[in-house]
């Protein structure tokens, strides 16, 4: 009898521990490929600000034309910069995998079902998703929500994410160039 | 004979032509037809803050332009300071020629007269339009500016990120203006059908300005002028309308309205003496389609 009670007791422990220890691992490669995703925008942002010393000035009060002369020349030396850049080089699958399970756990129901509604009001026709190229400058830009900006990964300011249909992109704020996107990111 | 078939012909020609040329497009523009003189509901007292509002106005149409010129004559009996831009200052493309079409023609003799725009980014902005000179957002996309006894913040309601979520609650803790005025695009509270209240954006900012006792929240993005019934104390303006009209938007069965407009284009003005707001709503072609006084609760 107290063998038996001791062999459930065993049990029982070794599928607590088990069971921990799945969560743990679960939590510490998504905590990586958080890590990593941080890791890589801070080298694109890096970059950019290399890039950027040498483009034209741009200050707090600037005419249209000088503005309209930085954002061509960030674009078009970062493109340079970043030549060969492909899609899933930021939203690697790791990373990719974390955001999609996130929006899927933390936005269901109701809240689905309204975030879902705010992005696919967005006209975002005439948007072609291509990595290195600027997002079309005549097309909506759908609003992040606060609830959703919340759950995700936190960027610098210099990059923002944005949705286009259900494919989440990371752009630049300034050149307004897309730095990479991943699809199938909203549930 | 013939010379006379060919002088036929070209007097044909001449009044044809002349009948299918196009017409100018201020002709057009039916603010010259139907437009109302201006009629001040407001009372200019001494000292009084004095500012004008108008959101979605980046159409760059002639209609635009009528609002532009109907502020001006507005201006002549009540001289304010400066304009709030609820967003969506730029539709389509943001090159200069765009900058001179949707702004700087249709509020010309506003920059001419030194009033400044105090812009916020709307869904069709470019984030780099921060740093546009005549926008004064000082290379920020959500800032603080006073006038008198009154606080005004421009949010940028398209990335509520936690860090702005911050600023706002510091900004506002240390705020002792007796008025707070919170301008941004997506509306709180809305009755149009179209988009209507974004109530994600609602349930992060909203306690923030019940915490702080924001008094008054100016928004856009519905093409549709709308003053809603006061929520929890606060009073909620949409005014969507200053360059894009989305006429016959508004939800006849909403409960949150207490007036509205969705016929014409529209701006505000807006009067701050003391602890009285007076508020006025003018139509393109001058007629008052709303106007009021708010009080401030003493705090």
């Amino acid at each position: 009898m107290q063998g038996q009670a001791l062999r459930y007791f065993l049990c029982i422990s070794v599928f607590v521990a088990v069971a921990n220890a799945g969560f743990a691992q679960q939590s510490q490669n998504d905590k990586a490929a958080i890590q990593m995703f941080e890791k890589q925008v801070s080298e694109y942002v890096d970059l950019r600000n290399k890039v950027r010393a040498n483009a034209p000035k741009l200050s707090k009060d600037s005419t249209p034309e000088q503005i309209h002369a930085y954002r061509t020349a960030l674009e078009e030396s970062m493109r340079n910069a970043r030549a060969g850049a492909k899609r899933g080089e930021l939203f690697r699958p790791e990373t990719a995998d974390y955001i999609r399970r996130t929006l899927k756990t933390e936005f269901q129901g109701k809240d689905r079902r309204e975030l879902r509604e705010q992005v696919f009001e967005t006209e975002t026709q005439g948007v072609v998703l291509r990595v290195n190229y600027p997002y079309a400058e005549s097309a909506e830009l759908s609003e992040m929500p606060a609830t959703l900006l919340a759950k995700l990964p936190q960027l610098p300011k210099e990059v923002r994410y944005r949705f286009v249909g259900r494919n989440m992109l990371l752009v630049d704020r300034e050149s307004n160039v897309i730095i990479d996107y991943m699809p199938d990111a909203l549930p | 004979m013939r010379r006379l078939h060919i002088h036929n012909f070209l007097l044909a020609f001449v009044v044809s032509v002349t009948l299918f040329l196009p017409v100018p497009a201020q002709k057009l523009s039916s603010n010259n037809a139907h437009s109302s003189p201006p009629k001040l509901t407001l009372p200019v007292k001494d000292g009084s803050v004095r500012f004008a509002v108008i959101g979605d106005t980046g159409s760059g149409t002639t209609k635009q332009k009528d609002v532009g010129d109907m502020m001006v004559k507005y201006r002549a009996l009540f001289p304010f300071e400066f304009v709030l831009m609820m967003g969506d200052n730029l539709y389509g493309g943001e090159d200069p020629k765009d900058f001179e079409k949707k702004f700087s023609e249709p509020y010309k003799p506003l920059l001419d007269n030194k009033v400044k725009f105090y812009a916020t980014l709307g869904n069709h902005d470019l984030p780099i339009q921060v740093n546009y000179e005549n926008f004064n957002m000082n290379g920020k996309e959500y800032y603080r500016f006073k006038k008198g006894n009154v606080a005004f913040y421009s949010l940028n309601s398209n990335y509520m990120d936690k860090k702005q979520v911050k600023w706002l609650e510091d900004e506002l803790a240390k705020d002792t203006s007796e008025w707070k005025i919170c301008f941004f695009h997506h509306p709180p509270y809305s009755s149009a059908k179209k988009h209507g209240s974004d109530d994600q954006l609602r349930e992060v900012v909203e306690p923030i300005f019940l915490k702080y006792g924001v008094n008054v929240v100016l928004t856009g993005h519905d093409h549709v002028y709308e003053r809603i019934k006061p929520q929890k104390g606060i009073y909620y303006f949409v005014s969507g309308a200053g360059g894009k009209l989305r006429s016959g938007d508004i939800s006849e069965t909403s409960q949150l309205t207490e007036k509205s407009y969705d016929r014409d284009l529209h701006f505000m003005l807006f009067e701050v003496a003391g602890n009285q707001m007076y508020f006025q709503a003018i139509s393109r072609t001058g007629e008052t389609i709303d106007s009021g006084m708010i009080a401030r609760k003493r705090s």
